[in-house]
């Protein structure tokens, strides 16, 4: 890497890439952005948006336009926020953007291929962009392709490729130059199952190499596989953000319960129940079975004590655990703490 | 991903080459240009219509010098104006609409990449395309009638050398700046394309149109303005209707203005506005 561009970012990256040591604290390394707001006319796309993304593998989630593309672009600097701002690696993203761009990777959701040249000269002339030497962009060309699985079709013209691999050509003109910071903008789109385990795959390959990898989707389960921390956007605000593993353990003392009865029995049950826990949930699996959210049961003891009372089955007795998607609903509910 | 799946490895090299970045997309654009046949044909018509014999003619016949009048006589004509006009729309076209079309423009600009370095090498690879017609051939035929002429009064040949230089230097940068801010109008080269020419075509047209008012208006034509610079450059005496600061005033008009609006159109896409 360059050692004209001195900056936290990258000085960190050289250090823990060259030493071989473990990788620094997810709190050394960060970007955060400080009421970043961000208007395209009337439409306000970032709306004084304040969050904290560390070091690692991050999700970046929210609908279709909920600011996320915008976030990205203004932390590269290629979008002037109207006030706030966003510090990428301790640099800043509008006065620093060059020094800041110099270190990061971006794979676009659009399509930004040329079509008229092959991948490898593609690939290739964007690394020589980055500032690598005509001997070298070749050589790390044909390696960041290799890596994302494009094999002898890279000396075919871009505009025959397929989607997806079009977009394995994005990413290896994201890694090419080996940055320290990577913006994967729906990596997966448009492509085939078989297609998105391989994205993902990539990705997951990518982040163990001790960068950070900030991936923006709104496909919730693929985030939930290979990120390890969650940043929620709706309508340019922050909703919720933490670690994965947290967002999806549920609250504290919850506790998901199932039980088989008939239906009478059930009945009394849940009743008898309500009086001794808090009921927050309920849910009908069919006449003889009801999945419940119960919160304040202490030891679980008057749980199967009031089953065996009422003649009912439990099937199931365990703390909460929510997938990515009952997080994000319940985000946008204000239903679940948050998981920092 | 195969029986050996490959992993990441992280690049352990320098980047050696951050301040060639201009000179990786002037590179790129030139020979861009050389693959495309319809260029190859422009310059090789254009070369053997207006430069070839001339180019036989200095090497064979004898002369004392090399003479300024003849020089402005071989560049100073409305082919090689169309040729430089054609080559220009050509060459131009493609190079900002299509980054714009392919959107490839946002992975230049997510790079360390300024957009004033973007529009350099953009403009010279298509200067170094056109010089292969406007500027190397009449230098050439410059140099070669100096080489063999008869005279001693070299000093005089080198001076009017020079001043080929000039002229053919300002032939090649004439119409590029407007070929580009054509490009940088559209998502599609073939508009960019006629458009550049339609655009010179129509101020030579309304010139014309209006030189029977007054003589004054020949300089709004691109094709007589340039005629009238190479007399400038060339020595030759201008007609009196033909001020030289209006002259000045309207090259820098057809050079700087356009490129000062795609300056700004470039850095006003570079930062998303």
């Amino acid at each position: 890497m360059s050692m004209a561009t001195s900056g936290s970012l990258q000085t960190k990256h050289m250090d823990s890439a060259a030493s071989g040591e473990e990788p620094v604290g997810r709190s050394a390394f960060h970007l955060s952005a400080r009421n970043v707001t961000v208007r395209f006319g009337q439409v306000v796309a970032l709306d004084g948006f304040t969050a904290d993304i560390p070091r690692g593998t991050v999700g970046l989630l929210g609908p279709n336009g909920a600011g996320k593309s915008t976030f990205i672009k203004a932390s590269l600097g290629l979008l002037q926020p109207e006030g706030g701002s966003i510090q990428v690696g301790g640099l800043d993203a509008q006065s620093q953007s060059l020094q800041i761009r110099d270190n990061v990777g971006y794979m676009p959701e659009h399509d930004c291929l040329l079509s008229s040249v092959n991948a490898v000269e593609f690939v290739s002339f964007l690394a020589q962009i980055s500032g690598m030497t005509p001997r070298d962009s070749m050589q790390r060309s044909h390696e960041v392709l290799d890596f994302v699985g494009i094999g002898e079709e890279r000396y075919r013209l871009i505009r025959s490729y397929s989607t997806g691999m079009k977009q394995k050509v994005k990413l290896a003109q994201a890694i090419v130059h080996d940055p320290a910071l990577l913006f994967l903008d729906e990596p997966t789109s448009g492509m085939d199952p078989q297609g998105r385990e391989e994205m993902l795959d990539l990705v997951r390959k990518i982040s163990a190499s001790e960068k950070t990898v900030i991936v923006s989707s709104h496909i919730l389960q693929e985030v939930e596989r290979v990120c390890d921390y969650i940043v929620i956007i709706s309508n340019g605000k922050l909703i919720r953000a933490g670690e994965t593993l947290a967002l999806v353990a549920g609250e504290e003392g919850v506790q998901s319960l199932t039980v088989r009865g008939d239906s009478r029995a059930i009945t009394g049950y849940v009743q008898a129940l309500g009086e001794v826990c808090e009921i927050m949930e309920r849910g009908e699996e069919g006449d003889r079975q009801v999945s419940l959210l119960v919160r304040g049961c202490g030891n679980g003891k008057a749980v199967f004590q009031l089953a065996s009372e009422n003649g009912v089955q439990i099937r199931n007795y365990r703390p909460e655990r929510l997938d990515l998607e009952e997080v994000f609903l319940r985000s946008f509910k204000g239903g679940a703490k948050n998981g920092d | 991903m195969g029986i050996s799946p490959i992993q990441y490895r992280p690049w352990k090299g320098e980047r050696s080459a951050q301040n060639l970045r201009v000179y990786v997309i002037l590179r790129s654009v030139f020979r861009h240009g050389l693959r495309s046949t319809g260029v190859k044909i422009l310059i090789i018509l254009g070369f053997f219509l207006v430069f070839a014999f001339q180019l036989l003619f200095v090497a064979t016949s004898p002369h004392e010098r090399l003479e300024a009048d003849e020089m402005n006589s071989n560049l100073n004509g409305v082919v090689l104006a169309i040729f430089a006009m054609l080559l220009a729309a050509v060459v131009t076209s493609d190079l900002i609409s299509e980054d714009l079309s392919s959107s490839s423009f946002v992975l230049y600009f997510s790079r360390a990449l300024k957009a004033r370095d973007y529009l350099a090498g953009k403009a010279g690879g298509a200067l170094l395309v056109m010089s292969l017609l406007c500027a190397i051939p009449p230098l050439l035929i410059a140099v070669v009638a100096t080489v063999t002429q008869s005279g001693d009064d070299y000093w005089y040949s080198v001076t009017v050398i020079g001043r080929t230089a000039l002229a053919g230097t300002l032939a090649t940068v004439f119409f590029v700046p407007f070929g580009l801010m054509m490009s940088s109008f559209t998502r599609k080269r073939s508009y960019a394309a006629v458009g550049t020419f339609m655009s010179f075509f129509v101020l030579t047209i309304i010139a014309e149109v209006f030189v029977e008012f007054a003589p004054e208006w020949r300089v709004i034509s691109p094709i007589e303005s340039l005629a009238f610079a190479f007399d400038w450059t060339f020595g030759q005496t201008l007609p009196v209707y033909m001020d030289k600061g209006v002259l000045a005033t309207f090259l820098a008009l057809f050079i700087v203005l356009p490129a000062i609006v795609v300056y700004f159109k470039i850095t006003r896409q570079a930062v998303g506005k």
